[in-house]
């Protein structure tokens, strides 16, 4: 398991000079005193698939904040990720109707069998399990999102065979391919390059 | 007529009726992408082209049938449109084969047929064997006022907003006075949709009387409740019915700019609600000079990043500023205080989108629908143990029955044989718990706050006999204490409290004192600063008064007769000849299954009682209560393992 609990805190996070100059262009029109640190948050995650130390001090600088005055949002919004994502991402839907109808056993199976609570990545960061919120797609309840794609009406028997073949080393691409057009439905969570 | 109105409805023609070529509605939605909706529309444009089909295919939001998804609707030249659905991906060539078979239009279409739906908001006919959409238990009983254009027409062209009749009531609006908007407004009785109900109109009159020029209006369109997706249909379907409602307001208020604020969850709404907003004001419908008229008003659209208190209207206000959304006392109101300290108002998406219809026919027409606490009609999203699935409007005052049990079919037939309601949960996390006792209550808000829960945003969870109330509480309890922004120690401190208690009852350590317990840290959570600390204990509350007998069973008898709650059961082995236990040992998560092949047995200390097993072999392995009631033999007590109170421990 790979717990990065406290990477935030202990890894610098530094960004590269090209990741830095993308996203200095990126936050080029935010202005400071015009509330915009979430929209500067979404765009860093977006490029970089998550927020890392060196994009905090850098969206302070441009909004002429503190760094704390963006770590505090950071990590008060649970969409915002202060860890590497995952290449697979299993996004566990935690609403009530997949409750009603046995998520609280997937959840379990799917932490069991990944051997990886919610909320952390597997080796390597190969796999993840995350938290996700209904979505208001609760006709495929129960469900988890592999890579922002459904993989729905869990039975207990599914979600441990869906769990076993990632764990196996079976990526999202094979599990859920997107289809050419895919219409995100899910926050863009995904890793985008390598962290 | 503002001639720049006129000229814009010019422009935009007039809704397809009489079209030349059939016309191929395909829904894209968040509800059809998560059935595969857009791996469907990439393969039927393979297909049309492959085989040169004539035909015009339109993507549209959503009808609301989320549990037909995904849906489609064929109208070809001079007959009604029909609504096909589920057409999954891999049916699209044979519904297409069916469709336009030889000669077209007579092909068996049976399979994915559900109903006729009637041109300009008539009822329907039947067509082609086909019954009317209206016969349909879903759709008939609906009385679809803001949903009448949603599934029908383009969400992301403004053209077909304004050929379907949006903006036409902004441009009456532009020859009222604030005042008399807002009088309107109220007199029509158009009640908050996110939960409180409170007028919108009276509500819009202490932003008019406070101080400008820098005013703020904001969309609510957080929509934290999970299970609740009436908001996001409404985006994602016809935004520009949100956004004209909001543009009224706005005329009413002197509001000189909005805020749209969308929860992270619902990329697809952000995207349409942009790309509206982009459209109005290259049309003129926004901006400096409105529609000619010298009004100015602009809007934008702000991301959430999954947080649920802000959805309460402080926290979304600072929020919006690009703080942490932690509510804040009230007074302030936002009208004295709101966005970046200026006067504001706040509306949930849905009562935005209710002003438009109420503003052109007027309070008699608004008021023919819903109650004398409740005007209207109302969205609800229903689901949870239900055999439909999905979104629909209708009249404030209809019984819960008649949306969950006609409209939704009630509970499905499950493995353990014809389903049975066990109750209903409304309002989202805060809402409570209903027993199933209640389904005929009528959908307003006074019957609800009577029974100690609320009525909400919209949606609607039935669960079945396979739910427990306590599992529940303790659900929504986690979710609640997951949630408080800790701002307040009674709220984060007492749920917190609440969610430790729970968790031990559900572990078998329930204790007589808990029952009063409970309700220690209830009252003990009402000081705290929001509705989110104050009604956190409303689910356990709920379950005390609706589910009294299910909780002491858990408290004193340690006992789940739903056998939901994992530390109250036990799985064991009746039947190691079976051969389904081959597979359940292989899926097992925790490896608990020993011995070899017909001999196998459970190791208790390992089985985290998933239940897995007991569904793949269900002839083979019983589900008991762990710690077996009196009067029972000395050495079954013993067999039981722990005693409740050391588990408890
Ligand atoms: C914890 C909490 C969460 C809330 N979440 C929402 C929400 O997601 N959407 C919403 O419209 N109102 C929500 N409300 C209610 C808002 O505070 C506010 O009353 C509402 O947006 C006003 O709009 P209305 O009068 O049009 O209903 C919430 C309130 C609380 C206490
Ligand atoms: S009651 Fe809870 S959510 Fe509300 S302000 Fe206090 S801590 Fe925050
Ligand atoms: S209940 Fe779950 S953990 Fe226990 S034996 Fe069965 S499959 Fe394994
Ligand atoms: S509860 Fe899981 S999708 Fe709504």
């Amino acid at each position: 398991m790979t717990d990065h609990t406290n990477d935030a805190l202990s890894q610098p996070g530094l960004l590269t000079p090209s990741q830095s100059q993308r996203l200095r262009d990126l936050l080029a029109d935010l202005e400071p005193g015009k509330g915009s640190v979430l929209t500067a948050l979404h765009r860093a995650q977006h490029e970089l698939g998550w927020v890392p130390r060196g994009a905090i001090s850098l969206i302070a600088g441009q909004l002429r904040l503190t760094d704390a005055l963006i770590y505090g949002p950071a990590t008060f919004y649970s969409e915002f990720r202060l860890t590497p994502p995952p290449a697979t991402l299993v996004a566990w839907c935690s609403g009530p109707t997949c409750r009603v109808l046995g998520g609280e056993r997937i959840k379990l199976i799917l932490e069991k069998t990944l051997d990886c609570e919610l909320g952390q990545n597997g080796p390597n960061d190969d796999y993840g399990l995350w938290l996700g919120q209904c979505n208001g797609t609760c006709e495929q309840a129960p469900q988890v999102w592999v890579n922002g794609r459904v993989v729905g009406k869990l039975s207990l028997a599914g979600s441990a065979r869906l769990a076993q073949r990632i764990r196996d080393g079976e990526g999202a691409a094979k599990i859920a391919p997107p289809p050419p057009g895919a219409v995100e439905i899910q926050p863009a969570l995904i890793r985008k390059e390598s962290p | 007529m503002t001639t720049a109105f006129q000229a814009l409805r010019d422009a935009a023609g007039s809704p397809p009726t009489a079209q030349q070529r059939p016309l191929l509605r395909v829904d894209i939605s968040t509800s059809s992408v998560a059935a595969g909706a857009d791996a469907g529309l990439a393969r039927l444009r393979d297909l049309v082209a492959a085989r040169g089909i004539e035909i015009d295919i339109l993507t549209v939001g959503s009808l609301g049938l989320s549990f037909a998804q995904p849906t489609l609707e064929l109208q070809l030249p001079g007959k009604q449109p029909v609504v096909y659905g589920p057409v999954p991906p891999d049916e699209i060539e044979a519904f297409l084969d069916a469709v336009f078979a030889d000669p077209v239009g007579q092909g068996d279409d049976s399979a994915w047929a559900i109903g006729v739906r009637g041109l300009n908001g008539a009822a329907g006919d039947a067509q082609d064997g086909v019954p009317p959409l209206s016969a349909h238990p879903f759709w008939g009983p609906q009385e679809r006022r803001v949903m009448d254009q949603m599934g029908v027409i383009d969400p992301e062209s403004l053209d077909a907003a304004l050929a379907a009749g949006r903006y036409a009531a902004l441009d009456q609006a532009l020859d009222m006075e604030p005042m008399a908007i807002c009088d309107l407004i109220e007199a029509a009785g158009v009640g908050g949709r996110g939960g409180g109900g409170f007028p919108a109109g009276r509500k819009w009159k202490f932003l008019l009387g406070a101080p400008g020029p820098t005013k703020y209006l904001v969309c609510n369109a957080d929509e934290g409740d999970p299970g609740a997706f009436v908001n996001r249909i409404l985006m994602e379907s016809d935004p520009h019915l949100v956004l004209e409602g909001m543009i009224i307001a706005a005329r009413a208020t002197a509001a000189s700019h909005g805020f749209i604020y969308i929860r992270d969850e619902y990329p697809l709404s952000v995207v349409r609600m942009r790309k509206a907003v982009a459209q109005a004001a290259a049309a003129g419908l926004l901006g400096g000079d409105i529609l000619g008229t010298g009004m100015s008003f602009t809007l934008e659209v702000v991301r959430g990043a999954g947080s649920y208190v802000c959805g309460e209207e402080t926290g979304l206000i600072a929020s919006v500023e690009g703080l942490r959304g932690m509510p804040k006392l009230r007074p302030p109101f936002p009208a004295q205080r709101g966005v970046f300290d200026m006067p504001s108002n706040v509306n949930n998406t849905e009562t935005y989108a209710h002003v438009p219809s109420a503003l052109l026919h007027g309070s008699d027409w608004y008021r023919e629908f819903g109650t004398e606490s409740d005007a209207g009609t109302k969205m609800f999203s229903i689901g949870g143990a239900l055999q439909r699935t999905g979104i629909v409007e209708v009249p404030f005052g209809s019984s819960m029955q008649a949306l969950l049990s006609d409209i939704g079919g009630g509970v499905p037939a499950n493995d353990k044989g014809a389903g049975k309601a066990k109750g209903i949960q409304p309002g989202g996390p805060l809402g409570g718990l209903l027993n199933a006792d209640d389904l005929g209550l009528a959908l307003e808000r006074p019957p609800f706050t009577e029974r100690g829960v609320l009525l909400g945003s919209g949606g609607l969870i039935l669960f079945d006999e396979r739910a427990c109330a306590v599992d529940l509480s303790l659900y929504f309890s986690e979710f609640c204490e997951d949630e408080s922004c800790g701002r307040c120690t009674t709220c984060h401190g007492g749920s917190q409290r609440l969610v430790e208690m729970l968790a031990r009852i559900t572990q078998g350590g329930g204790r007589e004192a808990d029952l009063d317990r409970l309700g220690v840290v209830d009252r003990a959570l009402q000081n705290a600063n929001c509705l989110h600390g104050q009604f956190t204990p409303y689910a356990i509350r709920s379950a005390l008064r609706h589910f009294r007998d299910e909780v002491e069973e858990h408290v004193r008898d340690h006992r789940c007769a739903a056998k939901a709650c994992r530390g109250l059961i036990r799985h064991r082995v009746s039947d190691p000849a079976d051969p389904a236990l081959a597979e359940a040992a292989a899926l097992c998560p925790t490896d608990a299954f020993v011995g070899p092949d017909g001999e196998r047995t459970i190791d208790d200390a390992a089985c985290v009682q998933c239940g897995l097993c007991a569904e793949l072999a269900p002839a083979a392995i019983v589900v008991e209560d762990r710690f077996p009631q009196a009067p029972v033999a000395a050495s079954a007590a013993a067999a039981a393992g722990p005693s409740p109170a050391a588990a408890g421990a």
